[in-house]
């Protein structure tokens, strides 16, 4: 018998926070490593590529308030991830939703355009959380009523938005910036801006906004009923509904949620950075908030230290870039490789490894 | 006279086309049968794809070996589902998440190593490969219509539609076959059969990983010269929703596969003859397709039992 056998996994309940700290811990070693390896393929160096890295995020006052401009939509994203996850609720339609917000919150700017900002930026945020949440809970009807994977109907769903969005940009669509080059809408007014929190730097309303929403979200997970229901279908679904939780209502309602926090990272970008609707209004926000989610632990306040950190790998590697010439993609790589690190980690932390004397 | 003639060439050209489109489709769908019969959902074939198209691509354009490149694309598809197998048969990894991780690491490290590999190539001289070719069949590929639809076509397309029945085979006539679809319905039957469940479905999935792999290396070298960031555009998560349509049966698959790839077919068509319907609207109808197929296949009748939960032996 090999040694192997003698050894057991027992599954524990209750995961520690120091495990889980561990498994964080160990998780981000493994994606620094691999991640050094691929940039000695660059051809550069990975100290020199990682101090860029970090100078690009985190050098100046400037470069931090930026970080946290581009953790804002994955704050949202993430927290669209967690409420779904929780219940375990397979959607990775966030990055659809995002752009869902985005079309939502620009329509409603062009019904309303002429409103001053006072008025017209809620009405914005309002079209896009609606927009978004009706994609979200398009999904969920197709759970409750079809029986459709909730995983695929949002991977489809992301492919139809990318299109819709396509044609409404192009030449032919109604939303081209007239005599445009680009697939991109016009400039939005200044009424319609998210208002700025510094001078001097891009960081907005937005980010109070998502901080707010992971409070809310930490609320509703934790102290109402709809939260220790969506916790109880995620842990055993056939219990829930033994107990009487009405399952089909618990998956509309968590993606309704899960769309409108994404759809509010979308329209934050369009308002509050960009100005125009373009197809690359995102790099992938939707699918690096499912890590930021995961990093987090599912934990609602979790998810903005998970952000900010992705946020700074957005950032910072702009500058390693123009430093050291390794391409920016590599963010794509280490997001997946911090993944696959963590649930490889968590393992660890999950089961407890026995020696069995007695086989 | 001349105006049937043409209609006869546009169908011929349609159905042709189907049967080329269907071959990923195809391919990924049947990997992904064998691979969950044994228990396992892989859910990152997509990412599979798209790596081994990459490295197919890549491989092709550095050696000029067509053989080479499929070799690369199998061996990456291999290795890929390799990561999929150790998370969910080894670790019990949740197999959602890990197949997501697997479509995440591919977007990543495609587009970063092509960033890397041609640095400082502009519009103008994006690197091109030569494709693969159609192989016409003697005798066969000279029958009207039916030979320009059927017979001549590029191996990889004759091999994905041979895999079929020789799958079917191998799952329902063979003793392997049977241990397989039962570690998906009764891993512990299995286990208590004296069988290495770990094993089998390492096998199971490494083979759906090969059969993914030998897709993308379609994608790329058998069909265009150019490799794009995101080349396998669904694909992966079309052979899945395929499976589920075809009630993870080999006959309706091929059928599913078939559908999808003459609605695919159908809207190239419709665009090459520059029909009034905007080309986003027909390129977004394979995944409104989806939906609908979806909608309509609610019994699962036929679904492993055991599908996507990690088999932890018990032990006294």
């Amino acid at each position: 018998m090999s040694p192997v056998d003698k050894l057991k996994f027992e599954k524990r309940d209750d995961i520690s926070p120091l495990g889980r700290t561990a498994a964080i811990v160990v998780a981000l070693i493994a994606a620094m490593l691999v991640s050094a390896i691929l940039i000695k393929l660059a051809n550069a160096s990975p100290l020199e590529a990682f101090i860029n890295l970090f100078k690009g995020a985190f050098g100046n006052k400037r470069a931090i308030l930026e970080t946290l401009t581009k953790s804002t939509p994955l704050i949202l994203t993430g927290l669209a991830t967690v409420i779904a996850f929780r219940g375990k609720i397979w959607s990775i339609g966030q990055e659809g939703q995002f752009f869902l917000g985005a079309i939502g919150g620009y329509w409603a700017y062009r019904i309303f355009e002429g409103l001053p900002a006072a008025a017209l930026v809620p009405i914005v945020i309002l079209g896009a959380f609606l927009v978004g949440a009706f994609g979200g809970m398009l999904a969920g009807l197709l759970k409750a009523y079809f029986n459709v994977d909730v995983i695929i109907s949002t991977v489809m769903g992301n492919y139809i938005i990318d299109y819709f969005l396509s044609f409404m940009l192009s030449g032919s669509g109604p939303w081209r910036e007239p005599g445009s080059y680009y697939q991109q809408t016009a400039e939005i007014t200044e009424n319609a801006y998210y208002p700025l929190l510094f001078a001097n730097a891009r960081i907005h309303m937005g980010f109070l906004i998502a901080i707010a929403c992971s409070m809310i979200v930490y609320l509703i997970l934790n102290h109402t009923p709809f939260g220790y229901q969506l916790r109880a279908f995620g842990s055993n679904p056939r219990a829930a509904k033994f107990k009487g939780i009405n399952t089909n209502k618990i998956i509309i309602l968590t993606m309704f949620i899960s769309g409108g926090l994404a759809g509010l990272a979308g329209t934050g970008e369009l308002f509050g950075v960009q100005y125009r609707l373009r197809p690359d209004l995102s790099p992938g926000y939707g699918y690096t908030g499912i890590i930021v989610a995961m990093l987090a632990g599912l934990n609602p306040i979790g998810v903005i230290p998970a952000a900010i950190l992705f946020g700074a790998l957005i950032n910072g590697s702009a500058q390693m870039r123009i430093a050291t010439g390794v391409p920016t993609a590599l963010t794509f790589a280490i997001q997946a490789i911090v993944l696959l690190s963590l649930l490889s980690a968590q393992v660890l932390t999950r089961f407890r490894v026995r020696r069995v004397d007695h086989a | 006279m001349l105006d049937s003639l043409l209609q006869a060439t546009i169908i011929v050209n349609i159905l042709a086309s189907t049967v080329r489109i269907a071959t990923p489709l195809l391919l990924g769908a049947m990997g992904e049968l064998v691979t969950e019969r044994s228990g396992v959902m892989n859910l990152g074939i997509e990412g599979t794809m798209l790596m081994s198209s990459f490295i197919a691509f890549l491989v092709a354009f550095e050696t000029n070996s067509i053989i080479l490149a499929v070799g690369a694309g199998m061996l990456t598809g291999a290795l890929m589902s390799l990561i999929m197998a150790f998370m969910a048969s080894t670790m019990k990894v949740d197999q959602t998440v890990t197949g997501l991780s697997l479509n995440l690491l591919a977007s990543g490290i495609s587009l970063f190593w092509y960033r890397v590999a041609f640095k400082g190539t502009s519009t103008e001289s994006i690197p091109t490969i030569q494709t693969m070719g159609s192989v016409k069949i003697p005798i066969l590929g000279d029958i009207p219509y039916l030979g320009e639809i059927f017979f001549n076509q590029g191996l990889l397309t004759y091999l994905a539609f041979i895999m079929v029945p020789v799958i079917a085979f191998f799952l329902y006539r063979t003793y392997t076959g049977l241990a397989i679809r039962s570690l998906g319905e009764n891993p512990r039957a299995v286990d208590m059969k004296g069988i290495n469940v770990t094993r089998l479905q390492y096998l199971s999935v490494i083979f759906g990983g090969v059969m993914s792999g030998l897709a993308g290396a379609f994608i790329t070298i058998g069909t265009t010269v150019r490799f794009l960031p995101e080349i396998s555009a669904g694909r992966g998560w079309l052979a899945l929703v395929i499976v589920i349509a075809g009630n993870w049966r080999a006959g309706r698959i091929l059928l599913a596969a078939l559908l999808f790839a003459f609605m695919d077919a159908f809207q190239l068509q419709l665009q090459g003859i520059g029909i009034q319907i905007p080309f986003q609207i027909l390129l977004a109808a394979p995944y409104v397709l989806a939906i609908v197929v979806l909608m309509g296949s609610r019994a699962r009748s036929l679904a492993p039992r055991n599908l996507g939960i990690p088999y932890i032996r018990e032990e006294g």
